[in-house]
């Protein structure tokens, strides 16, 4: 198993650092000279040059990135061109409220999806199975922004039983209100997770039940309910491989759930930045969630490697 | 099982096809299922909303602020009118072309693109494959959103844009599919006819190859079409699209959220489009699945 860590962890450094070429380069790309626009209609060649090389812009881009990427590492990702401070702060202390909102989301697909998948899978011809087939696939096609809308104006305006932004109430509060404020976003943001989950469950637990192990368990004279949990303990691994993908989705989606939602996390801060072209910031939202999803990879291949022995003597 | 792989994009892979589906082959032949005409059918009709929309839908950039957040069906307006008192269904039928632009160009693109690198990947020797293989893992560290925000946050707002920044999100999972469709071909023996009959690699890869990853490769590139079209939407949500007074669907639920406490459908009427919109392309894309699948177990 420390074999298997060491390699995985190995692997990731590659992966970062390309995670991070490709970051850099989202810079160079911008249309026009980057000196001319911050000098000024009015600046001389001669203030332009000297510009560039106070910006270190004359050096050979392989330089520029090392630069670069050696203030990453000791935590300097630059400043904000909006709001004057340094962007690393920014976004660290953003993306604590995204990775609270990413957590309850992917708790709420998890069980949202074994529900629905189980229920799909175990009464495949009544017609509560077919409806929670129904629902699992719709909902992998419901975008973020529209089940957001869909939220706010038919259960919070209408019912007046959910808060409609934020994350406290006035005056602070305990986690039962953070629970409270959270959960329509983190509903928003888990339901194309939970339907991923849900067919992927449906799928594996009805190939599982068809497989001659459950027949044995039959035979030996197990109950239904001991022979169903040896089968979903068989589904683990495929589950434990779609969560871990949709990692990715939720800390893609939020973006558009905490702008909605006023969730004073990651995303709304990315839709800020996006709207005052504060690319600095952009740039190190990215490469946070880049890295943060590289990490929770990590962590889903050695949860893998330890419920199955063929992943981790591969 | 280790590798690193995007959240978003590769989802469901068309590979593997599920063991159910051959008792199912049986009993349904060849027969081409009715959900493919259906939704084939309604994708059709989006696409050529997106051809002949701007040309039907007359004035829609400018409005009578006298006629401001009319309700539904209220003078003339079948789904009233917005914050600036422009009717709403023409706007969202002009605004279908930029939609399904940055919905459909990416995933052509990036399956053009991503299918080359893939079958290439697939075909060549170890070194190669490999650093192909390693490249796109890099890419797939990105949650794809982020990714394709990155990319046009610096090029700038426009469709243009749009589409750039999502084909480059788009072409991993289109090449990590034909790379494995590829490499399913290897050691069968047509191809090892091909081999021995002297074929160039190039030649192999357009006669043997190419037909052969085409069905799987179409199939996935149909179920990318709704995930594009609500990245689309999220990108021009985020300000990242057309540029206003001109519409486009995300656009539209951004613009009106703020009448959101007043006149909630004027948002709520293009959001529904657009998760409508990427059912029917979903719904389709799992049909042609099913149908693939039906061919590759009566093979």
């Amino acid at each position: 198993m420390t074999r298997f860590l060491a390699r995985r962890l190995l692997y990731a450094v590659p992966v970062l650092l390309g995670v991070s070429i490709i970051v850099f380069l989202t810079v160079k790309i911008i249309p026009g000279d980057p000196v001319a626009t911050l000098a000024g209609i009015n600046s001389t060649d001669a203030q332009k040059a000297a510009l560039r090389h106070s910006l270190g812009l004359d050096k050979n881009i392989v330089v520029q990135f090392w630069t670069w990427l050696t203030h990453a590492l000791e935590g300097n990702l630059g400043t904000s061109i909006a709001q004057h401070r340094p962007t690393a702060g920014l976004v660290m202390s953003a993306f604590g409220n995204t990775l609270i909102l990413a957590a309850y989301a992917m708790i709420l697909a998890v069980v949202l999806g074994m529900l629905l998948g189980g229920v799909a899978a175990l009464k495949p011809r009544s017609i509560i199975g077919r409806v929670c087939s129904a629902i699992s696939s719709i909902s992998v096609s419901a975008p973020q922004y529209s089940v957001a809308l869909l939220f706010i104006i038919f259960i919070s305006l209408g019912t007046g039983a959910f808060p409609v932004s934020g994350m406290h109430g006035t005056g602070g509060g305990g986690v039962g209100d953070l629970l409270w404020h959270g959960f329509l976003p983190a509903l928003t943001s888990a339901l194309v997770p939970a339907g991923m989950i849900g067919r992927v469950f449906r799928a594996s637990l009805l190939d599982a039940l068809g497989m001659d192990f459950v027949e044995a368990l039959r035979a030996r004279g197990l109950s239904t309910n001991r022979i169903l949990f040896h089968a979903v303990h068989n589904t683990l691994p495929s589950l434990l491989t779609m969560a871990g993908l949709q990692v990715g989705y939720l800390l893609g989606g939020v973006v558009f759930v905490e702008t909605i939602f006023s969730w004073p996390g990651l995303g709304e801060l990315l839709f800020n930045s996006i709207s005052s072209r504060d690319l600095p910031v952009i740039q190190a939202g990215v490469l946070v969630s880049a890295a943060a999803f590289v990490l929770v990879n990590i962590v889903v291949d050695s949860a893998h490697a330890l419920i199955d022995s063929r992943v981790r003597n591969t | 099982m280790t590798s690193i792989t995007t959240a978003d994009l590769s989802a469901d892979s068309p590979l593997a096809p599920p063991v159910r589906a051959r008792r199912r082959a049986r009993a349904t032949g060849r027969r081409i299922p009715l959900g493919v005409y259906l939704y084939g059918g309604l994708a059709g009709v989006l696409v050529l909303l997106g051809i002949i929309g701007p040309w039907v839908a007359g004035n829609v950039t400018s409005g009578n602020l006298s006629e401001r957040l009319l309700g539904m069906g209220a003078g003339g307006h079948l789904l009233g009118t917005d914050g600036q008192g422009r009717d709403v269904v023409a706007r969202l039928i002009a605004g279908a072309r930029p939609s399904m632009i940055s919905a459909l160009l990416p995933v052509a693109v990036s399956g053009l693109l991503g299918s080359g690198l893939g079958i290439a990947a697939g075909m060549a020797s170890g070194w190669l494959h490999s650093l192909i293989m390693r490249i796109l893992d890099v890419f797939y560290a990105f949650p794809a959103v982020l990714l394709a925000i990155a990319i046009a946050a610096a090029l700038g707002p426009g469709t243009t844009t749009t589409v750039i920044a999502l084909s480059v999100v788009l072409i991993p999972p289109i090449a990590r599919v034909a790379e494995t469709e590829t490499m399913r071909l290897h050691g069968m023996d047509f191809m090892e006819a091909a081999h021995a009959s002297g074929a160039s690699t190039l030649r192999i890869a357009g006669r043997q190859v190419l037909p052969n990853v085409m069905p799987a490769l179409l199939v996935y590139a149909t179920s990318l079409i709704g995930l594009a079209l609500v990245f689309a939407g999220g990108m021009s949500f985020l300000g990242l699209g057309v540029a206003p007074p001109h519409p486009e669907w995300g656009q539209m639920i951004n613009e009106q959220r703020q009448n959101m406490y007043t006149a909630p459908m004027t948002a709520l009427i293009p959001a529904i489009v657009i998760f409508a919109a990427s059912l029917i392309f979903n719904q389709l894309g799992d049909a042609l699945r099913d149908l693939l699948d039906i061919r590759r177990s009566t093979r």
